[in-house]
């Protein structure tokens, strides 16, 4: 259709998805922003809080070691010795010239140059961290102002990594768990949003399937308040034309059916009299007779095919014996004589269905078959392919209808591509849609193929819901 | 005297024609354009069959055919736009005792009236007078009686209850009264049946709504009990 919004296609994901992904990702988004920043903030905490410590404690030792340098000399290995356990921090002292250590692993070569420098040759307390064999520590350096020393410490800061990892750990899980809300938020939001939208379909659906009555809820929310306003005023528009066609055609069947009437009185009156006209007179009388019959036939169907349009159709249901009903329609029909073969499961079997117009189907598929067909005439009555069916099919012995138009030819005035094939006393080409209108109100369908038998000719199938008596 | 018809029919064009028609069957026809002018032309001369269009100007085809009811049981048939509407029930209820769809055949409007004429002759159930507790039926006399008073009942509702009393207690369906009453085959309008059982009851149950006497059988038909 050229009116149909181009934007609607530009998108290739469904709004739900859209929903759904945009909040994941705002989700995502957020919680890995937040757990970035608490990490930041922990880790600077931490960091500082051991750099303090480590300092304090530094001190405290620096004092001790100067202390025993000033007391004790010369020793400074004694002097490292008074300083007892220093947990996880690693002393150092120089002392005239000579670096002692008491682990081996932290000796001078582990602190930076720098440092050293700072401490030794300026005097001046320092402090650094920085990397050491993969694992961050700091040093803290200070000048011993009586001895004429400097006192080192290296402590390793491991244990806080591993502290620091384990929060790295819980906030990514955290940040796990609100990106998995926010999907199941975003599904949620998704279909609320698009709820609204799932009932305008519905409600397109049903218009487009003929229920031109269905109107969209009213709404408080104004945005869909819109949508649903829109929409009902589109299916009002949209019904008021459908009703609006359907009155044109049926108000003409009706202006018809007057003149129709005067002219079938007077053909009959005139019929009675046929033997008291001239021969050309009678040939002339025979072809008014045949018409006005046809003419009238058009009429019903245009009648009948209006009200279906319109809507108005109600079907007066009974139970019907399908075999009874068959013989009988059969015995009203064209073709009086045409024969019926019910199969023994299909003897028993009972229809939900309108007498009338079921018998108006078998008729219209009975002159359809002489008219377009031809050859001999067969009715079947068997049972479908399921249980609850029953299929009457009616076949002709004539050319058969080609793949191509066994759709078209249930359409309105569908003519057959051949136009050779029919006769002069054409039908009107209502017939067939309107076996298919009736068949489809009783709930059934009609569909034509090939005979069974393999030999030429049509076989139309209608296959009406059925339970056995 | 032969037998008249009154036809009740607006369009000039097809009263003329159907009268033609009729007249071929050897009928007099006697045709009015109004239900007003048919009102009058009734009291002035009743027929033995009055056939109305519906759809009239002025005065409706339901009002008429009521009209008519009051005064007399002459035998209606009613022409209607479609059979498948309210106006087929609505035109039954007001006293027609059949219809047709307009255009009808001729042919089959004389069959319709043949058959409304037989139904008029008196029936023959080979019994005086039948009994159903307060019901009485004096077939020959075509005479109704509930508890002693005498009821009127249009010929056609007597030739129904005739039927169902012909053989009491069993059970008649819709196509067989359809067939012994008004002379369709197996595609009559049950509906013909259905309101004419309604309408009867008005007539011989004390409470129309729960009847005793003409009950229904559901799924089969109806039957006549005492």
């Amino acid at each position: 259709m050229e009116g149909r919004l181009r934007r609607l296609r530009s998108t290739r994901l469904g709004l739900r998805s859209r929903i759904t992904l945009t909040f994941t990702l705002g989700a995502f988004a957020l919680s890995v922003l937040l757990a970035g920043t608490a990490y930041l903030l922990t880790r600077a905490a931490l960091v500082r809080q051991r750099d303090d410590a480590a300092v304090d404690q530094a001190y405290g030792s620096a004092r001790k070691v100067n202390d025993a340098l000033a007391s004790n000399p010369p020793g400074a290995s004694e002097a490292l010795e008074s300083l007892g356990s220093t947990g996880n921090a690693n002393p150092l002292v120089f002392f005239r010239d000579t670096w002692t250590a008491r682990s081996a692993q932290f000796g001078p070569d582990s602190l930076p140059d720098e440092l050293v420098r700072r401490v030794i040759d300026d005097l001046v307390p320092a402090r650094m961290s920085y990397e050491l064999r993969g694992e961050t520590v700091v040093a803290v350096g200070i000048p011993l102002t009586t001895a004429s020393a400097s006192y080192f410490e290296i402590t390793g800061l491991g244990d806080l990594d591993d502290t620091l990892s384990s929060v790295l750990f819980s906030l990514m899980g955290a940040a796990a768990i609100t990106t998995a809300l926010g999907v199941l938020l975003g599904t949620f939001a998704a279909r609320r949003a698009v709820l609204p939208l799932a009932d305008a379909a519905q409600a397109a659906k049903a218009i487009a399937g003929g229920r031109l009555d269905t109107r969209l809820e009213d709404t408080d929310d104004r945005d869909l308040g819109e949508l649903a306003t829109a929409f009902n005023d589109m299916a009002s528009a949209l019904q008021l034309r459908v009703e609006r066609d359907a009155r044109f055609a049926s108000d003409v069947s009706h202006e018809l059916r007057s003149p129709l009437m005067t002219l079938s009185a007077s053909v009959e009156v005139l019929q009675a009299r046929r033997d008291e006209l001239p021969e050309r007179a009678q040939s002339a009388l025979d072809l008014l007779v045949a018409d006005v019959s046809r003419f009238q036939g058009l009429v019903e169907d245009l009648l009948e095919i209006s009200r279906f349009d319109a809507g108005a159709v109600r079907l007066h249901r009974e139970p019907l014996l399908v075999a009874e009903f068959v013989r009988q329609a059969v015995s009203v029909s064209s073709m009086r004589s045409t024969p019926v073969h019910v199969s023994e499961r299909a003897e028993g079997l009972v229809i939900e269905g309108d007498k009338r117009r079921l018998a108006r189907v078998v008729a219209n598929l009975i002159d359809n078959a002489r008219l377009h067909g031809g050859g001999d005439v067969g009715i079947e009555v068997t049972e479908g392919d399921g249980d609850a069916e029953v299929w009457i099919a009616v076949e002709d012995h004539g050319p058969g209808v080609p793949t191509e138009e066994r759709e078209r030819v249930f359409e309105r005035f569908a003519r057959g591509g051949g136009a050779g094939r029919r006769g002069s006393t054409d039908g009107a080409g209502l017939g067939l849609a309107l076996v298919d209108e009736h068949v489809r109100l009783h709930g059934g369908r009609v569909w034509v193929e090939d005979r069974l038998d393999g030999e030429p000719g049509a076989r139309f199938v209608i296959e009406l819901p059925a339970e056995t008596a | 005297m032969g037998t008249r018809i009154l036809t009740v029919e607006d369009d000039e064009r097809i009263r003329a024609a159907v009268k033609l028609a009729l007249e071929d069957e050897g009928w007099t026809v006697e045709e009015t354009g109004s239900g007003e002018e048919a009102v009058e032309a009734f009291a002035r001369q009743p027929a033995d069959v009055v056939l109305i269009d519906i759809m009239l100007p002025g005065m409706d085809g339901f009002e008429l055919c009521r009209n008519l009811r009051r005064t007399s049981d002459v035998p209606i048939v009613m022409v209607t736009a479609r059979a498948d509407t309210h106006d087929v029930v609505a035109g039954l209820e007001a006293g027609a005792d059949d219809y047709l769809t307009k255009p009808f055949a001729p042919k089959e409007l004389s069959a319709r009236i043949r058959a409304l004429l037989r139904r008029a002759r008196p029936t023959q159930t080979g019994h005086a007078r039948l009994a159903f507790g307060d019901l009485e039926i004096v077939p020959d006399e075509g005479k109704v009686l509930l508890a002693g008073e005498e009821l009127h009942l249009t010929k056609t509702e007597f030739r129904l209850l005739c039927e169902l009393a012909s053989n009491p207690g069993r059970v008649f369906s819709r196509e067989m009264l359809l067939d012994r009453v008004w002379g369709y085959g197996y595609f009559g309008d049950g509906r013909l049946v259905d309101v004419h059982v309604r309408r009867l009851r008005t007539k011989v149950e004390s409470d129309p709504a729960n009847p005793r006497h003409v009950v229904t059988v559901r799924g089969l038909g109806y039957r006549l009990q005492s």
